[in-house]
């Protein structure tokens, strides 16, 4: 078996998500779904809840701090949004502990996968564009792959570091020189795994290779360029350090020049104090 | 008792009090600032996220740290009043990584860039600096020495 298929092989064996989250995501898939079932289910989880509430109530992402139960949520917020918070609330725990094997200590990995989602949405907020539902919930969850990596195949991204530096590569090409794959097809794989709808399973996937994606994605573009945003900020940034590359091709697409990036990076700085707390709490 | 003073982005810090540590995390394109009297004791460490005000005006009215053209001045300002002097203050600084392969926005060149026009521009000298690259950098200003070290990957090293 080489070192991919091992990795794809353990992928397949990553615990699966919290059942109420399960159950929402397969009945989303659902074309007949009732919302309201969506509902039911969520608050057989009080935890979740409680998390989904704190979400779809806070200025961020549009609440008036009066929504009081999920089925509230779910008629003025849309069931499509309400999902993609539940999503983001379900995968969140596994994501606060230490990655070792990408110098990531406890927090980090959320840290900075919070300023990346924040980013996208910043992104097509400041150039004029209508961000898809999944884009915040893509890209929280786009770094995902290092968590199987890292941890569960206890993974040392130092020497790939040091194949990237030496050899002028962006860190996933490194890392599939080393691995035979990079952390965002990982990352996509596991989602996949938990079965996560494909909207957010194609933008992980191609997060950092976009002019290579087999279709232009809006969402992709805003988790893409979220992405180096984040990593400029250098919040909750491991030993890959900034070793990836910009798309000019998407940056052009999105109409994102030097003075507009600069602009929403200060957005982005601004707005983190308010979403941390969201999500850290 | 030592005392760490966090530095977040956008944010500067001034301290006096001996054993005060003033450091900030997570430098990526950002420039960190450490200034520091050795007569007067004092010392302040800032970390900009941007390079100009122009970028974003009402931001910079806000919070003057985010930008180096605003942010720099006005920790040397609060140091002077202080008891800093312009003759005897030492200023190091770190950051200004760069994405590799970023041919589109080198947001860490011009923070760079700025911060050495700025201080030339105002008759400072930088008597030590670390920039560019593609990793991330953490900076610290012990203010009873002056020590600044940064550090990256879990190592420290003098600057």
């Amino acid at each position: 078996m080489s070192r991919r298929e091992e990795i794809l092989a353990r992928v397949k064996t990553v615990e699966a998500l919290p059942s109420a989250i399960q159950q929402a995501i397969d009945l989303l898939g659902d074309a007949d779904a009732d919302m309201g079932e969506l509902a039911r289910i969520i608050e057989f989880d009080p935890g979740l809840t409680s998390n989904v509430l704190r979400l779809v109530n806070s200025p961020y992402f549009g609440g008036l701090r009066t929504i009081t139960s999920l089925r509230e949520a779910v008629v003025r917020l849309g069931a499509g949004q309400v999902f993609q918070l539940l999503i983001a609330c379900g995968v969140i725990p596994c994501m606060r502990a230490e990655i070792k094997g990408y110098g990531l200590s406890p927090g980090m990995l959320l840290e900075h996968s919070v300023v990346a989602a924040v980013a996208a949405r910043t992104v097509a907020r400041e150039l004029g564009l209508t961000a898809p539902d999944h884009t915040f919930t893509a890209a929280l969850l786009s770094n995902i792959g290092k968590i199987v990596l890292g941890t569960f195949l206890e993974v040392d991204a130092g020497p790939i570091l040091e194949i990237a530096t030496r050899h002028g590569l962006t860190f996933e090409a490194a890392e599939e020189a080393v691995l035979g794959i990079s952390h965002d097809e990982v990352g996509a794989a596991l989602l996949e795994h938990w079965h996560l709808p494909e909207p957010i399973v194609f933008a992980v996937r191609w997060r950092l290779k976009p002019e290579q994606a087999p279709r232009r994605d809006l969402a992709l573009d805003l988790v893409h360029m979220g992405s180096a945003l984040a990593l400029m900020t250098g919040l909750g940034v491991g030993v890959d350090g900034l070793n990836y590359r910009p798309s000019p091709v998407v940056a052009e697409r999105l109409g994102l020049d030097a003075a507009a990036l600069e602009r929403i990076l200060a957005s982005v700085v601004t707005a983190l104090d308010e979403v941390r707390a969201l999500f850290t709490a | 008792m030592q005392q760490v003073i966090v530095v977040n982005i956008s944010d500067m810090k001034v301290s006096r009090k001996h054993g005060d540590v003033l450091t900030t995390y997570s430098l990526g394109s950002c420039v960190g600032v450490a200034a520091w009297d050795p007569k007067a004791l004092v010392g302040g460490l800032i970390h900009c996220l941007l390079p100009l005000s122009t970028s974003s005006p009402e931001r910079a009215r806000e919070n003057p740290y985010m930008f180096v053209n605003t942010g720099v001045g006005t920790m040397l300002k609060t140091l002077f009043r202080m008891g800093a002097t312009r003759e005897t203050v030492v200023i190091k600084a770190a950051g200004g990584a760069n994405m590799r392969g970023d041919d589109l926005f080198h947001t860490g060149a011009r923070n760079t860039e700025v911060l050495r026009e700025l201080l030339t521009r105002h008759g400072f000298t930088l008597a030590a600096g670390e920039f560019g690259g593609s990793i991330p950098r953490g900076l610290t200003l012990c203010t009873d020495t002056g020590r600044v070290t940064v550090k990256t990957f879990g190592k420290e090293h003098d600057l």
